[in-house]
């Protein structure tokens, strides 16, 4: 009984949320709930698009709604704008002498945070991108001798511009493995557009005013209940079929990994409960494929990109809807 | 560099099985059939079918793998044409090569043509469609070649390409529709191919059902029709066998490649024909049929109803009752022989020979049925008497080919010496002349024209114009050797179109009685002197002992030519060189029979009863044969006859009494001696006759006959008459069930509909799920696909333009498709509520008129229920 209430505490809080960011980024919803969905998976997400297109406007509002601008009970947001001279001392801290206790301290730097606004990521150089990138996947830092933890809650949104742009390192397919989710940004659609302009000095006042609605602590509570969201038997076979289909198929170089099936399965889950589930649907599967495993692959052109994925999806959507109803209350019952 | 593989192995097997076994099968019958057409090929379909499956093997294999298609096969296609190049220009010795590339070109299209549908079949969608519409035109130039377009051709034809067309475009669209990955792919192919199957079958059994009568008819007129047992093979017969196993010669011979022959005995004969000096047998040769005709398409020499002045009778002495005669004499005008003519008897035992047969020595224009007498009714099936108009100077004596026999030449000097009198070529009118010296207009008998305008270059007369031909195929080479030889397995010619006659004049120089009978007939013909090729027997007076009687074997079967001298008439030429092998084994002859007893009474007429304790049989007479004087008597006269003694035939041979029936026509025969005494006067009425009778007359002999003849000949006319309509309503019945399938494949969207629609409403378990694929059938029939939007997406969409609740449906749905979570009453409403109301709400936004387009759709049907695939 404490559970159903726990989840519906759960599912309220995330649509406090959404509604909360949404105060300030119009015309977003999915590009919200995928940000969400990374979260919720203890994962990090990487956005792609031209700038100015309110990527980073998305991550401040984020991080201002769990974090609050004062308050204890909020999380600390740190931002870190990449430049190419950027070294990874910056990112991660270093020893300074103290003077008054004559030794060297730990100067810790911006990593120790709990939500990590990596802004322009592309733009660093290979040595500070990976400095970030291994600090994500350890969830700590080792400074000479010492081991120092990063924060329980820790959450990277890391933005880059197009890779065709001048002036940046491309991440490299191992590195971008690392990020559960990618997105493209995107522009909104016209109508919602000419909202913004009539609008925008209410959006910027919003922003300045937003409001924490959660606390870190809830934010914690709302990654465990992601691991009880139910997924059937025969969704897990489907990302089995996709994952092995994408290592099957002609036009795909380098296939999705057990360790990306995995990812994808937390995705489903977190992204069920964002959308107020507490079961994954096909649906699920349909939206969280291509953010998930697009950027894992490497495909033999451009062509094979657009397509591949999308035909491995519809072949296994079909295969799902096709199927009768067969429920399996023993299986997967978290 | 690695080869990417664009079909599994499980796909290349089915293509393998399922595609190029029946694509291979259905060429070899192919071949078969364009085989009897183009001589070329040489009847090596067997061999022909190989190359073809080869190149359809390879290229299937070959393209499973990642291969460009015009890369590759352009660098087959060279290497084949310039192995084909080099093979022509090949010279070993004094030999060339010339045949070999010839069979190497065969070759080259063949696999070609195989490396080609192989890769269609492999890689191309629409393929199949282009391939059944090129068989099929290939279907129809071979039925075009056919001469003679019956029912079971065009069946033969059409019906086999047609099922294959069908047959290869569903296998080959279900082959690449089909999930590689599905656990149940056996049960996926076989569930889907006997479905194809069930419904082929239940096609065509429905065809034959209506048509069954018509098959039956068809079938009937080709089995009482002179079966021809020797299709198909490029052999050839000089004589053929009937449904009784009776054998008759033909009414068409073919040159063929190789002639078939065997040492049945056919017929024995006693001809009363002797020379002057009474005493000396002159045999003659007996003829069946003129072949008048060439056709030279197939090569055939046919016989034609149409030829002028028409000297050929041919009544069916098994239709005549006993003792009675057919006569005709307007053969005898038809000849207009006048010079050393005269009346010939002939009585002709039947033994393989066909009861409806007649042969005669020349001009046959007398048929009388005989009785066989009864120690030789186990021996000769029948008996008839001829009587023909028989040329001194047709002696089988003056036609043999002497062949360098002196004795024979100095003999046949007689016969030419008359015949030289004839000094001018000429015949009874202009229409005979043009008739008999017609040569098809063709280079091929140019050549012959050419040849006989040399060989008879010093020759004055007809006659010597004809010696001239026969000495020519009688003539030596600069070796010594005899030039032309006789072979009952002359082969046929490597080349395309080849002539055969030219091929065997000017090449072979090897061949059968067909050959230089038609050899002879083009060189007289060219040199416009009127003649015709006869069928019929060759006749050898093997004994001493029986002079007069002749038998005759299979292998006798013989073609010569005639030709036509001013009032001499028709005059018989063999200008075969001799058989070696047949001269040295002459057939064993056995004893004649003895003459058929003296009859005194024949009556001929309908049964009216049969009392079987007695052995009598009442019958009416309407005519009677009297101490060799014929009656007939208009109100049938009744005659009881006492059959105790007698023998009861019937044209197949002995019966009981049993099977005489009331109505039957029956000739009765008596040989008593007790009629002997009593003779006719001379005005006796058949009353008269009939009252001097003892009753009942003691009968030798009934023979059964007619009846059941006449109900057969109306049966067959009848059937022959239904020959030409038969064809229409099979067209029809074909259209009226090919538009019945279309009508049905334009259904079937709508017949699934109501199926899965009823399913929906009734659906007690699992009713959300067949609601929802109802729907979503609905819809997609609709044009409205969901194609890769997630199903949510799609419900949002469908209510945003329809508003329905189809989002709200589709996320219970979901939930319990995919949740443990018990659904809450309001949510079981909405499954209970959703279905009908969507498709009502649907249906009325949607005009009738789109909707009725839509479900006309097929493809919309198809692309609901495959599976989508990947690459």
């Amino acid at each position: 009984m404490e559970g159903t209430i726990q989840i519906e505490q759960a599912l309220t809080n995330i649509q406090k949320l959404v509604d909360n960011i949404e105060k300030v980024i119009r015309g977003k919803r999915p590009q919200i709930q995928y940000v969400l969905t990374a979260l919720l998976a203890k994962g990090h997400i990487l956005m792609e698009d031209n700038p100015g297109t309110g990527k980073t406007v998305m991550a401040k509002t984020l991080a201002k709604s769990i974090a609050g601008m004062h308050g204890s009970s909020g999380a600390n947001f740190k931002r870190i704008q990449f430049t190419p001279d950027l070294l990874p001392m910056d990112l991660i801290g270093s020893h300074i002498f103290d003077d008054i206790k004559k030794e060297f301290v730990f100067k810790k730097g911006p990593l120790f945070c709990n939500l990590l606004l990596a802004d322009e990521i592309n733009r660093a150089s290979p040595k500070v991108q990976s400095a970030l990138l291994e600090c994500m996947a350890e969830n700590q830092i080792t400074m000479g001798e010492t081991t120092y933890p990063l924060e329980k809650l820790f959450f990277t949104i890391a933005t880059q511009n197009p890779i065709e742009m001048e002036g940046t390192y491309p991440l490299p397919t191992a590195q971008l493995d690392r990020f559960f989710i990618k997105i493209q940004f995107g522009y909104v659609d016209e109508v919602t557009e000419l909202n913004i302009y009539k609008d925008y000095l209410g959006i910027q006042n919003n922003l300045e005013n937003i409001q924490q609605v959660l606390s870190m602590q809830e934010i914690l509570f709302l990654q465990d209940q992601t691991e009880k969201v139910f997924i059937h038997e025969e969704i897990v076979a489907g990302v089995r079929n996709i994952i092995t289909d994408t290592r099957k198929h002609p036009d795909i170089v380098l296939g999705g990994s057990t360790r990306s099936g995995i990812i994808f399965l937390k995705c489903l889950k977190a992204f069920a409960l964002v959308n107020g589930r507490t079961f994954v649907t096909e649906d699920d599967l349909k939206q969280m494929a291509v953010p998930v495993l697009d950027h894992r692959m490497i495909y033999r052109n451009k062509e094979a990109k657009q397509k591949a994925l999308a035909m491995i999806l519809a072949k296994e959507l079909d295969r799902l809807s096709k199927l009768k109803i067969t429920i399996n209350p023993t299986a997967f019952a978290h | 560099m690695g080869l990417g593989k664009v079909h599994s192995w499980k796909k290349v097997l089915a293509q393998l099985v399922l595609l190029a076994v029946p694509t291979a099968l259905f060429f070899f019958y192919m071949l078969w059939d364009v085989n009897r057409f183009y001589n070329i090929l040489e009847n090596n379909w067997i061999r022909q079918g190989i190359y073809f499956s080869s190149g359809l093997g390879a290229a299937i294999i070959f393209y499973a793998f990642r291969f460009r298609f015009i890369s590759t096969a352009t660098i087959v296609f060279a290497i084949c044409y310039f192995t084909y190049k080099f093979l022509g220009g090949l010279t070993i010795g004094e030999f060339d090569a010339f045949y070999f590339s010839i069979q190497f070109l065969i070759f080259t299209i063949l696999f070609c043509l195989g490396w080609l549908s192989g890769f269609g079949f492999s890689r191309s969608r629409y393929f199949t469609i282009g391939w059944s519409v090129l068989l099929l035109v290939t279907q129809i130039v071979i039925v075009s070649k056919t001469t003679d377009i019956k029912v079971e051709t065009l069946i033969n034809a059409f019906v086999p390409v047609l099922a294959y067309a069908f047959y290869i475009i569903y296998t080959s669209e279900l082959i690449r529709n089909m999930n590689e990955d599905e656990k149940h792919f056996a049960w996926f192919i076989i569930k889907r191919l006997s479905g194809f199957g069930v419904i082929v079958l239940i096609l065509f059994l429905i065809v034959f059902n209506i048509l069954k009568n018509d098959f039956k008819a068809v079938e009937k007129e080709w089995g009482n029709s002179q079966a021809d047992y020797n299709k198909g093979k490029d052999s050839e017969s000089m004589t053929q066998k009937d449904k009784n196993g009776g054998v008759s010669n033909k009414d068409q011979t073919k040159l063929a490649g190789s002639l078939s022959k065997d040492k049945q005995l056919i017929f024995v004969a006693h001809l009363d024909n002797y020379f002057p000096d009474g005493k000396t047998p002159n045999p003659l040769y007996f003829t069946s049929c003129y072949y008048t005709k060439f056709d030279t398409l197939t090569q055939t020499f046919e016989i034609d109803s149409l030829m002028p002045y028409n000297d050929l009778f041919s009544p069916d002495p098994s239709r005549i009752p006993l003792y009675f005669s057919k006569i005709d004499s307007s053969v005898i005008k038809n000849t207009f022989a006048t010079k050393n003519r005269q009346v010939v008897t002939a009585d002709i035992y039947k033994v393989a020979l066909s009861a409806t047969n007649y042969l005669a020595p020349s001009t046959g224009f007398f048929c009388q049925p005989l009785s066989v007498p009864k120690e030789y009714k186990s021996q000769y099936k029948s008996v008839y008497r001829a009587k023909m108009w028989v040329s001194d100077l047709n002696s089988a004596y003056f036609i043999y080919n002497p062949a360098g026999n002196k004795q024979l030449e100095a003999f046949q000097e007689l016969r030419f010496e008359k015949l030289r009198e004839v000094k001018k070529i000429s015949g009874p009118d202009e229409r005979f002349m043009k008739y008999y010296t017609f040569m098809p207009k063709d280079e091929e008998y140019k050549k012959i024209s050419v040849l006989a305008k040399q060989i008879t270059a010093n020759a004055p007369t007809m006659i010597d114009k004809m010696l001239a031909i026969r000495d020519y195929f009688l003539s030596k080479d600069e070796f010594g050797q005899p030039l032309f030889k006789y072979s009952d397995n002359p082969g046929i010619p490597g080349m395309p179109s080849a002539n055969k006659l030219t091929y065997f004049l000017l090449e072979n120089r090897k061949g059968y009685c067909a050959y230089y009978a038609g050899a002879t007939l083009f060189m007289l013909r060219s040199l416009g002197i009127p003649s015709r090729v006869a069928a019929g027997y060759l006749t050898v007076d093997r004994s001493s002992k029986n002079p007069g009687w002749y038998w005759f074997y299979a292998d006798q079967a013989h073609a010569w030519t005639q030709v036509y001298f001013q009032d001499y008439g028709w005059m018989d030429f063999d200008t075969t060189v001799p058989d070696a092998n047949t001269q040295q084994s002459p057939q064993p002859d056995g004893t004649p029979p003895l003459n058929p007893p003296q009859t005194y009474l024949v009556a001929d007429g309908e049964v009216v009863s049969v009392d079987l304790a007695k052995k009598q049989i009442s019958m009416k007479i309407t005519k009677l044969l009297y101490h060799d004087k014929d009656y007939t008597t208009a109100p049938a006269k009744d005659l009881l006859t006492d059959v105790s003694m007698a023998s009861i035939t019937a044209d197949t041979g002995t019966v009981q009494l049993s099977a005489i029936k009331q109505g039957m026509h029956i000739t009765a025969v008596s040989y008593a001696e007790a009629l002997k005494t009593i003779l006719a006067e001379k005005n006796d009425s058949v009353a008269a006759i009939i009252e001097k009778l003892p009753k009942p007359v003691p009968v030798d002999e009934i023979k059964i006959l007619v009846k059941e003849e006449i109900q057969a000949l109306k049966k067959k006319e009848k059937e022959m008459m239904q020959v030409p309509t038969d064809w229409f309503r099979i067209i029809k019945i074909f259209l009226v069930i090919l538009a019945a399938f279309i009508v049905f494949v334009f259904l079937s969207p709508w017949l699934i509909w109501i199926f899965i629609n009823a399913k929906a409403k009734r659906a007690k378990t699992d009713a959300a799920y067949y609601r929802y694929r109802a729907a979503m059938y609905y819809l997609n029939q609709l044009g409205l696909t969901k194609s890769e939007l997630g199903p949510q997406q799609f419900a949002m969409l469908m209510d945003q333009q329809y508003s329905t609740h189809f989002n709200a449906f589709n996320n219970v749905y979901q939930k319990l498709k995919y949740s443990t979570v018990s659904l809450t009453a309001s949510e079981q409403k909405t499954v209970q509520e959703f279905y009908p109301a969507f498709i009502k709400q649907i249906a009325k936004q949607t005009p009738v008129k789109t909707r009725f387009s839509r479900f006309l759709n097929i493809y919309n049907t198809i692309h609901y229920f495959t599976q989508p695939k990947i690459s």
